[in-house]
């Protein structure tokens, strides 16, 4: 106990302590190093004008720019030039898991220099891209799923912890909701968002646009319409909100990525929005249950059906959900959860692709089916009896 | 430490939520799409002698679109959506004319930018203002 701990009070101490707790608990950095992988191509993108214009020898002080403080150092252009390549490399490397903690540091530092060289440079999605890279920098996230950690193996050398303290991942589990709560508050405490004026003439004034979908006449009446962005808006605003405040509870959880899911699709269809979809979507893995492994699938290893969802899951598991063990001939498919509850055949498969990264949208809504709640129920109680036999006591 | 790291994140994050609610600027406020807003700007170089020249002209070898590549401001003329907001949209206008201005140092006659912005808050009547650059000395 440090000086400071030892002379707090009781109290201070009682609410300190599980705080403490929390983000120093060990958990796993799975979702952080499949997060670091997927945001590689987002710096690469978020890099690509600033290069196609460095390439045709334009930089940003080419053309009217306006710093933020006069004591910001600016390099020389070739200097410049070379770092927004180096950059580019870092990102890529960071994506690979290459000297991981240099690369993301790398990518990191010049993406912010890069981005306060100009008020200009702002965009929201910048903002939250230069959050989640200083995140990926003091998480150690390059661990797992990264060529480090082969040429760790290759070498013989024992594999490093994948856990480590959980603040990271608890920061950036902030950060991804205060953008959502943030977003919505703003148009919550707007007239003229909350009213459906803002949408409506949105989508009035880009009429253009909007030609160029494949849109059927009464299609275009109704997005026209002043009365339809009276409820739109609002539901715009409390979609926000439900995200933002859906994503902290286990029960609202999977229903809040699935909404933000399909949010950001929506977004990305009707607006520029640079990388923020693509960043937004790969962000949501981090409200993943920081813990790996800790769900079985298994198979009847003498039937092919069997092994290719073996397969399946084993390529699409990036996050680690399951262990796929071996069950007697002839078993149906199965998968025991976390809590213990065992299920089989289809309702096991479509618990457990609702589980991967790649399938998890179309299959979240599978545990809904009554088919599915009636297996989850039945190996729920079998769990239970299970665990209170004389057999399992033993 | 790590207790005092993630206090002063979630504060400044806090901070900086609340500061766009008053700020031009609205950096890590996270205001999506804040308004329809439009703008367009009558924008003309004032010369010492009193001219008012429109920028779309070339002048000393300068073009306006080629000095103003960014938020929207190459072609003020054409009614513009104000993206991250109005405040914002004619602050980012006013520093371009300010750059302008201190930029162009082959142009000798020009003693100021100003720019009559016509603008429309949303589903508001249209109001027209006048921005200016810095006067640039020596000039005519």
């Amino acid at each position: 106990m440090n000086t400071a701990a030892a002379r707090a009070s009781p109290d201070a101490r009682g609410v300190v302590a599980p705080f403490d707790d929390l983000l120093g608990r060990a958990v796993s950095m799975r979702a952080l190093a499949l997060l670091r992988v997927l945001a590689g191509p987002v710096v690469l993108v978020h890099l690509r004008p600033f290069l196609a214009d460095a390439l045709d020898g334009r930089i940003y002080r080419d053309a009217f720019y306006e710093p933020y403080a006069a004591w910001y150092p600016e390099v020389p252009r070739g200097i410049y030039v070379g770092l927004l390549l180096l950059a580019a490399a870092a990102a890529v490397a960071m994506s690979l898991g290459l000297l991981t903690r240099l690369a993301t540091t790398t990518a990191f530092v010049i993406v912010a220099y890069n981005q306060f060289l100009s008020t200009t440079h702002f965009h929201n999605n910048r903002a939250y891209l230069i959050i989640v890279l200083g995140l990926l920098v003091v998480a150690p996230c390059g661990r797992e799923l990264s060529v480090d950690a082969w040429v760790r193996r290759r070498r013989g050398r024992p594999a490093l912890d994948p856990s480590a303290p959980a603040w990271p991942l608890w920061l950036l589990r902030f950060e991804c909701a205060a953008i959502y709560g943030a977003s919505g508050l703003s148009k919550l405490v707007d007239p003229d968002w909350f009213g459906g004026t803002v949408t409506w003439q949105r989508v009035v004034r880009s009429r253009e646009q909007f030609d160029a979908w494949p849109l059927p006449d009464w299609a275009w009446s109704v997005l026209t319409d002043r009365g339809f962005h009276t409820g739109a808006a609002k539901m715009i605003v409390l979609t926000e909100l439900f995200i933002a405040l859906g994503l902290w509870w286990p029960r609202t959880r999977y229903a809040a990525v699935w909404v933000a899911l399909v949010f950001h699709i929506a977004i990305e269809m009707s607006a520029s929005v640079q990388v923020f979809s693509y960043l937004g979507i790969a962000v949501l893995v981090v409200w993943a249950v920081p813990s790996t492994r800790d769900r079985v699938l298994r198979i009847d290893p003498t039937a092919r059906g069997h092994r290719q969802w073996a397969g399946v899951v084993r390529t699409l598991d990036w996050l680690a959900r399951f262990r796929v063990e071996p069950a007697p001939p002839g078993s149906q498919i199965e998968v025991v959860d976390r809590d213990g509850t065992m299920i089989r055949g289809a309702p096991a498969l479509g618990l457990a692709l609702s589980r991967l990264p790649l399938t998890a949208w179309f299959a979240l809504p599978a545990p809904l089916l009554p088919a599915v709640r009636r297996a989850r129920r039945a190996g729920r109680d079998g769990a239970f009896v299970r665990a209170h036999s004389p057999i399992s006591e033993r | 430490m790590r207790r005092v790291v993630v206090v002063a994140v979630v504060v400044v994050q806090l901070g900086l939520v609340a500061r766009g609610y008053w700020s031009d600027h609205k950096q890590f406020a996270f205001q999506m799409f804040p308004e329809s807003s439009t703008w367009r700007a009558t924008v003309v170089r004032v010369t010492a002698d009193g001219r008012r020249v429109p920028i779309e002209r070339q002048w000393s070898g300068y073009r306006w679109d080629e000095l103003v590549r960014v938020r929207g401001l190459s072609y003020p003329s054409i009614r513009h959506h104000a993206d991250a907001g109005l405040d914002n949209q004619l602050a980012f206008l006013e520093a371009a004319l300010d750059w302008v201005a201190s930029n162009t140092p082959r142009d000798r006659e020009t003693r100021y930018l100003e720019a009559t912005v016509t603008s429309w808050h949303n589903a508001d009547p249209p109001r027209v203002g006048v921005l200016r650059s810095s006067v640039r000395e020596g000039a005519g």
